[in-house]
């Protein structure tokens, strides 16, 4: 097993004439495995995008992106997320006729998805697992008190929290996190970073897009920061928060978050 | 016609229209997929019964097959027929959504058609096969009237039970993701391609023994009794029903089949007023449809992906 | 070699009659969003109305013909302010479904009124003139005309009038003409009065060139759909190119297979445009 659990490399997305990531030579970094990584830059650097082309969504225009050594830029964001990748959005996403419980069992992918186990209902026994493993992750992420709700009665923050739950019942080696702060309380942004560390602890590998630098750079372990698709800086986040380059990029303004 | 007569038709063909119906509700509602070709399957079954239970062409026939089986092997290819259709049309169009795929299923459907009506060989064109096999229930000891009506509710039972399976399972969960948001099920490991394909395909099944079971009734195969209208009415059904549930695409159809055998079974004066009659119902039926369009929104199926 | 060119010149004169028929039906689509199935029926509504005023009211054809175009035309908005309008927000997929409902409630209509049977008008008989070895007659001749003629005006219509450039506006980018401060209600309704308006012509002229039965206006559809999908979102010239070239591969289509496949050909355009180009030929892609 390599030391570096994704290699992004000479990455590039073009959408019609505009190079969204790419740049001059296209975007290479590595992550390290068991990292805490932050994604950071001003608007419009690419950050999400960034996130598209590496769990699937989008198609790299050039340039590839390795799990584990493994390529993963030619193939479909769902085979994918069975290699061990997970990522929630920059909009919450939930399956609205669900319940919350639902929406984190369905994550988890049972023998029940084929149509010949259907009716042999040997899943059964999976459904049972499935069930107090959604609980036991619900709980891990704080909504104890929503696991006999319902999507429509959860706020943004929540939303987000489920998203995570979601992706936590898999397992996944390797987690991107877009704006896992946007619409959560600040009171509640303690318990997430405690939340990330934790997950952090378990060895897993996180990239984290923020804008809320404050609450990035107590946590990360290595920061990335991206301007117009390109990379500007990588170090340690007492590195970033004393280069010039991206003081400038940012104007300083977003240190005072 | 009697009171016992009409609600045997209403019975019969309600509970055959409701396979139609729930299988649609399996497309659409829960799958996310807008089929307007639904008669297509429903011919293709009839069509292969009927080319499978009669005899071999003779004298003034311009047909070409004729396998001369018992209805259950004419039954069984029915479904094969159907479900070889529905992969023959669902494949290339997977790749489409809402409005598009609705156009294409509907032309495809149309193909079909054309292709019943104008290749004498297969179908006897305009004119129809009309030595369709029918079963006997006279060892079970009932009319065919009542042997229809229970081999209806039996169908009907057959395939609400297996979409109720389906859709209580993992499987129906996935289903039920999928059609609420693709990037997200995408995003935890569903195959949304294969989800779709394998929905689309196996509920053209149900539709294709109903084919068959139609074929029985009316011993009768024709390219007039299968037109756009059929797709019409199973999704006026639907969607009369509250387009959710099983029990509601049951519902109705039910309603909706008594409701024209009831206007069927008026003794009207002339051929004129049972026209106009004809007419009225449709118009109502139209009314009807767009009113329940109207204060019963699809939520569900418009909002997709991130929600507010 | 004559036969494939009187295919050709019948295939223009089916093409024309397309263009006619599609070009409100586009404009709806792109306006207000949506493809609206009930829009062949307005077709009937207008060549029964006038054969109506013609035939049992005795009308001359050409008032009888102008009656039906403004009926159709006001039918048309009625129907889009009724039945459309509120619920707009649902998605196209909705209104794709309701426009089937809406099909019912006309087409029941002109059914309920009419009744069963073919009809033809109170007109002269056609008269057929040669050219080159090629027959046409002096009504495709006229449908020909209308055609280019309605497709200028049109085309003058949505670039100088005030009116035909909101429309126009709405057509390519409805929020962009909002913010613009272009009346997007009003414009909304012009829209209605104008595609059906053209629908109204097209019936006028079916009327003229076939023989009226009243399940003749959902025949209809399956090639509007054919011509629309292949002219995309995009302009009057693409929906004029799209209807030549359907009208003419259906009637030249005879050359090589059976008759009875001609409406195939239309079902097999919106087939293959789909899967492989669903952008049409003006090849804009949707919002």
């Amino acid at each position: 097993m390599t030391d570096d659990i994704l290699v992004v490399n000479k990455l590039t997305k073009q959408f019609g004439g505009l190079k969204a990531v790419g740049g001059q030579g296209g975007l290479s970094f590595n992550v390290k495995r068991g990292a805490l990584v932050g994604l950071i830059g001003p608007n419009g650097a690419g950050k999400s995008t960034t996130f598209n082309l590496i769990s699937g969504v989008l198609e790299p225009s050039s340039g590839s992106v390795a799990l584990n050594g493994k390529v993963i830029s030619n193939i479909k964001s769902s085979e994918i997320a069975s290699h061990g990748l997970g990522r929630t959005f920059q909009t919450p996403r939930a399956f609205t006729s669900l319940s919350v419980l639902e929406n984190v069992m369905v994550g988890a992918g049972s023998t029940g998805e084929r149509l010949t186990s259907v009716f042999s209902g040997s899943w059964r026994t999976d459904e049972a697992d499935i069930k107090s493993k959604a609980i036991e992750v619900l709980q891990q992420v704080g909504l104890d008190d929503r696991i006999g709700d319902i999507v429509a009665n959860l706020s943004g923050g929540e939303l987000r929290m489920l998203e995570v739950a979601r992706q936590l019942i898999r397992d996944p080696e390797i987690l991107l996190l877009d704006e896992p702060t946007a619409g959560v309380d600040p009171s509640l942004q303690g318990k997430l970073s405690s939340i990330l560390v934790d997950l952090h602890n378990e060895g897993r590998t996180l990239i984290v897009v923020e804008h809320n630098l404050h609450f990035l750079l107590r946590i990360a372990d290595v920061v990335i920061v991206l301007q117009n698709g390109e990379l500007l800086a990588e170090g340690t986040p007492n590195e970033i928060k004393n280069d010039q380059r991206v003081i400038s990029a940012y104007l300083g303004d977003e240190y005072a978050a | 016609m009697n009171i016992e007569q009409l609600l045997l038709a209403v019975l019969t063909y309600g509970c055959l229209y409701s396979v139609m119906t729930v299988s649609l509700n399996l497309q659409y509602a829960r799958g996310g997929m807008i089929n307007f070709g639904t008669v297509a399957y429903f011919a293709a079954g009839a069509y292969a019964y009927a080319i499978f239970t009669q005899e071999p062409p003779s004298g003034l026939d311009q047909y070409a097959f004729g396998f001369n089986s018992p209805w259950w092997v004419g039954f069984i290819a029915a479904g094969v027929a159907a479900f070889l259709f529905a992969i023959v049309t669902g494949w290339p169009t997977l790749r489409l959504r809402g409005e598009y795929l609705a156009l294409t299923t509907f032309a495809f459907a149309e193909v079909l058609h054309s292709i019943f009506l104008n290749e004498r060989r297969i179908g006897n064109g305009s004119v129809g096969l009309s030595n369709v096999n029918r079963p006997d229930f006279s060892w079970i000891g009932m009319s065919d009237n009542y042997g229809f009506a229970g081999a209806a509710i039996l169908l009907l039972m057959f395939t609400a039970f297996f979409c109720h399976r389906i859709l209580a399972s993992p499987y129906g969960r996935a289903i039920d993701a999928v059609r609420d948001d693709e990037t997200a099920a995408e995003a935890v490991g569903k195959d949304i391609k294969r989800l779709r394909f394998e929905i689309f395909v196996i509920s053209a099944v149900p539709v294709g023994f109903a084919g068959a079971l139609y074929a029985m009734i009316t011993t009768l195969v024709s390219p007039g009794l299968f037109t756009a209208e059929v797709t019409f009415f199973v999704w006026i059904a639907l969607i009369l029903g509250g387009e959710h549930t099983i029990k509601g695409a049951i519902f109705g159809t039910l309603a909706l089949i008594l409701f024209e055998e009831v206007v069927r079974s008026f003794n009207f004066e002339t051929v004129r007023s049972a026209e106009i009659a004809a007419s009225v119902e449709h118009i109502m039926t139209g009314i009807i449809f767009i009113m329940i369009l109207r204060w019963q929104p699809f939520d569900r199926f418009t909002k997709k992906g991130a929600v507010q | 070699m004559t036969l494939i060119a009187q295919y050709f010149v019948t295939g223009i004169v089916t093409g024309c009659f397309l263009i006619l028929a599609t070009i409100g039906f586009s404009l709806t689509r792109r306006v207000e969003g949506f493809l609206n199935i009930a829009h062949a029926e307005l077709l009937g509504v207008s060549a029964f109305v006038t054969w109506g005023l013609n035939v049992k009211a005795a009308w001359p054809f050409l008032p009888s013909a102008i009656f039906a175009i403004i009926f159709t035309a006001v039918v048309g908005l009625v129907v889009g302010r009724l039945f459309y309008d509120p619920i707009r927000k649902l998605g196209p997929a909705v209104l794709l479904i309701s426009s089937v409902g809406v099909a019912y409630v006309i087409g029941g209509s002109v059914d309920a009124l009419v009744g069963t049977g073919i009809r033809t008008l109170n007109i002269p008989l056609a008269t057929t003139y040669r050219f080159f070895g090629v027959r046409i007659t002096d009504y495709q001749m006229i449908v020909v005309a209308l055609a280019a003629l309605t497709g200028l005006s049109l085309a003058v219509f949505m670039s100088k009038t005030k009116i035909g450039l909101a429309i126009g506006a709405m057509a390519d980018n409805p929020e962009l003409a909002a913010s613009r401060g272009i009346d997007i209600l009003q414009t909304s309704r012009a829209t209605w009065l104008l595609s059906s308006g053209l629908a109204g012509l097209a019936g006028v002229v079916l009327a003229l060139i076939a023989t009226l039965s009243t399940d003749l206006a959902f025949h209809q559809i399956l090639q509007i759909l054919a011509v629309a999908i292949l002219a995309g979102l995009g302009s009057l010239y693409s929906v004029m190119l799209a209807g030549l070239i359907v009208g003419i591969a259906m009637d030249m289509s005879v050359f090589w297979i059976p008759a009875g496949y001609r409406p195939l050909i239309a079902f097999a355009v919106v087939i293959l445009v789909l899967l492989v180009r669903p952008e049409g030929l003006s090849g804009r892609k949707s919002k």
